[in-house]
């Protein structure tokens, strides 16, 4: 019997600004565009909320990827806390790198208004995801 | 850069000097019968040792708990104790006000897991115990920083084996003032130069599970990292792990799994929240049971994280720690 191979799909855990990218998802689902059921948003009051912590522990939970979604620098809700975020997902990935695992963590920026952006970065970050499971 | 030659018996005298007043106090290492140890010294300046050949545990772990208001304290103590002092007074754990931070040049510690008795405790016969880097830790063998160099003042070995004492702040000057004889010009070449450049720390997912299989999640080694301050642990307790429907949940999602212990969870996020403060003392092997290599994975992950930002824990008290801190234009390629 041909053994059929099962599509494994991944999961994604999003941590999403209130103020701007969960926005974005909402629009997006009012505009009825689609995005994978694999990605699953945590909402989120700043991106500088997000501990580092929790990425690590979501990827170790089980996620196949995480992403933090902002405000563009400059339009952050609270002045400057996607400044903080900027950084320490900066040094997160760094580590991550160090680590051989980069590609399992993702910095957005989105804003309130840009649904087909956010539609486009998470269906693309998914698809790559869904690769590289599928392959291995 | 001027500071004063030390004479034989100069740090003694000048610290029994400043011990004469009621409310001061000098932390340091005492010489006791086998072993070399952190001592607060009130009154008289017995059996003080200013080197102390081995690491047991980084003073200023101490510090947290020692402070008391009104009291004078003076550190003589090595520069990576004195770096990560000056990390904990930029996280307001420590009061600067009443203490003068004195790094003396470190020439180089062995482990205290091993046999301690025979390792000398003056400058130039340990110059010469220590000409065998091999019997060095390792931690200190690829340390970043064993000049003394930091802090409010400075003990620095000269090629010929005498000490100088530099001031680096004021209250530097005070404790300079306490010294014999003129301030001099400072000879330009020391027995301790800066290392090099280290490598860029690069490991698998793998080697990593495999080096922290024999994690048995004690927690000595955060409990006794000198810089891992908080009173509230993220992993005080066992919140951290899944447990009841989540636990089930995993299992039913994933299929078969080990029960979670955190081991790597635990040491990623402490990595993580240490990255920028870590002074890669090597507190945490000291004090780790089942002898996992934790100063190579904190110490590069540290300086990875650090050389981002151009930044070295405990060089200066101005500088800021990086993630309290931002520029608006940089890390254009942080988004993806």
């Amino acid at each position: 019997m041909a053994e059929e191979k099962i599509e494994k799909n991944p999961e994604i855990v999003g941590f999403a600004c209130s103020y701007c990218t969960f926005k974005a998802s909402e629009m997006a689902g009012s505009l009825r565009m689609k995005y994978p059921e694999g990605v699953k948003l945590i909402q989120v009051p700043c991106s500088s909320r997000v501990d580092p912590a929790f990425v690590i522990k979501a990827i170790f939970e089980g996620a196949d990827g995480v992403f933090v979604a902002g405000c563009h620098p400059g339009d952050c809700h609270f002045i400057k806390g996607n400044y903080y975020t900027r950084r320490k997902i900066a040094a997160l990935k760094e580590m991550f790198d160090a680590f051989s695992m980069k590609d399992k963590l993702r910095l957005f920026w989105v804003s309130a208004a840009e649904a087909r952006r956010f539609v486009e970065k998470v269906t693309g970050m998914y698809n790559e995801i869904k690769e590289k499971k599928n392959a291995g | 850069m001027q500071g004063k030659k030390i004479k034989n018996g100069g740090i003694e005298s000048a610290l029994g000097h400043f011990l004469k007043d009621e409310q001061h106090l000098v932390f340091g290492f005492e010489k006791g019968k086998d072993n070399v140890s952190h001592h607060v010294f009130k009154d008289s300046l017995d059996h003080y040792a200013p080197l102390n050949p081995v690491f047991s545990a980084n003073g200023a772990l101490y510090l947290r708990r020692i402070f008391a208001k009104g009291a004078q304290i003076v550190l003589m103590l090595r520069p990576c104790e004195i770096r990560a002092y000056v990390e904990l007074v930029k996280l307001t754990q420590i009061e600067r006000e009443d203490v003068i931070a004195v790094s003396v040049d470190c020439l180089g510690t062995i482990s205290s897991k091993e046999k301690t008795g025979n390792a000398p405790t003056d400058v130039d016969p340990l110059r010469e115990y220590f000409k065998d880097p091999e019997k060095m830790r390792w931690a200190c063998r690829v340390c970043r920083e064993r000049r003394g160099v930091v802090g409010d003042a400075g003990i620095r070995i000269d090629k010929n084996g005498s000490l100088w004492a530099i001031p680096y702040t004021g209250k530097g000057e005070t404790f300079l003032s306490l010294l014999e004889g003129d301030a001099e010009a400072v000879p330009e070449d020391m027995f301790i130069v800066s290392s090099g450049k280290t490598e860029k720390f690069q490991v698998d997912m793998e080697t990593f599970s495999k080096d922290f299989s024999k994690c048995i999640m004690c927690m000595n080694c955060r409990d006794m990292c000198p810089v891992c301050y908080c009173i509230d642990c993220v992993f005080k307790g066992d919140e951290y792990l899944p447990k009841g429907d989540a636990l089930l949940n995993k299992i039913f999602r994933t299929g078969s799994v080990d029960i979670p212990q955190g081991k790597e969870l635990f040491h990623l996020i402490r990595m993580f929240h240490v990255s920028q403060t870590c002074v890669g003392c090597g507190a945490c092997e000291e004090a780790c049971p089942q002898g996992i290599p934790l100063t190579q994975y904190f110490k590069g992950i540290s300086e990875r994280l650090q050389g981002m930002f151009g930044y070295m824990s405990g060089r200066s008290f101005e500088e800021p720690i990086p993630y309290v801190t931002f520029l608006e234009e940089e890390l254009k390629d942080a988004e993806d």
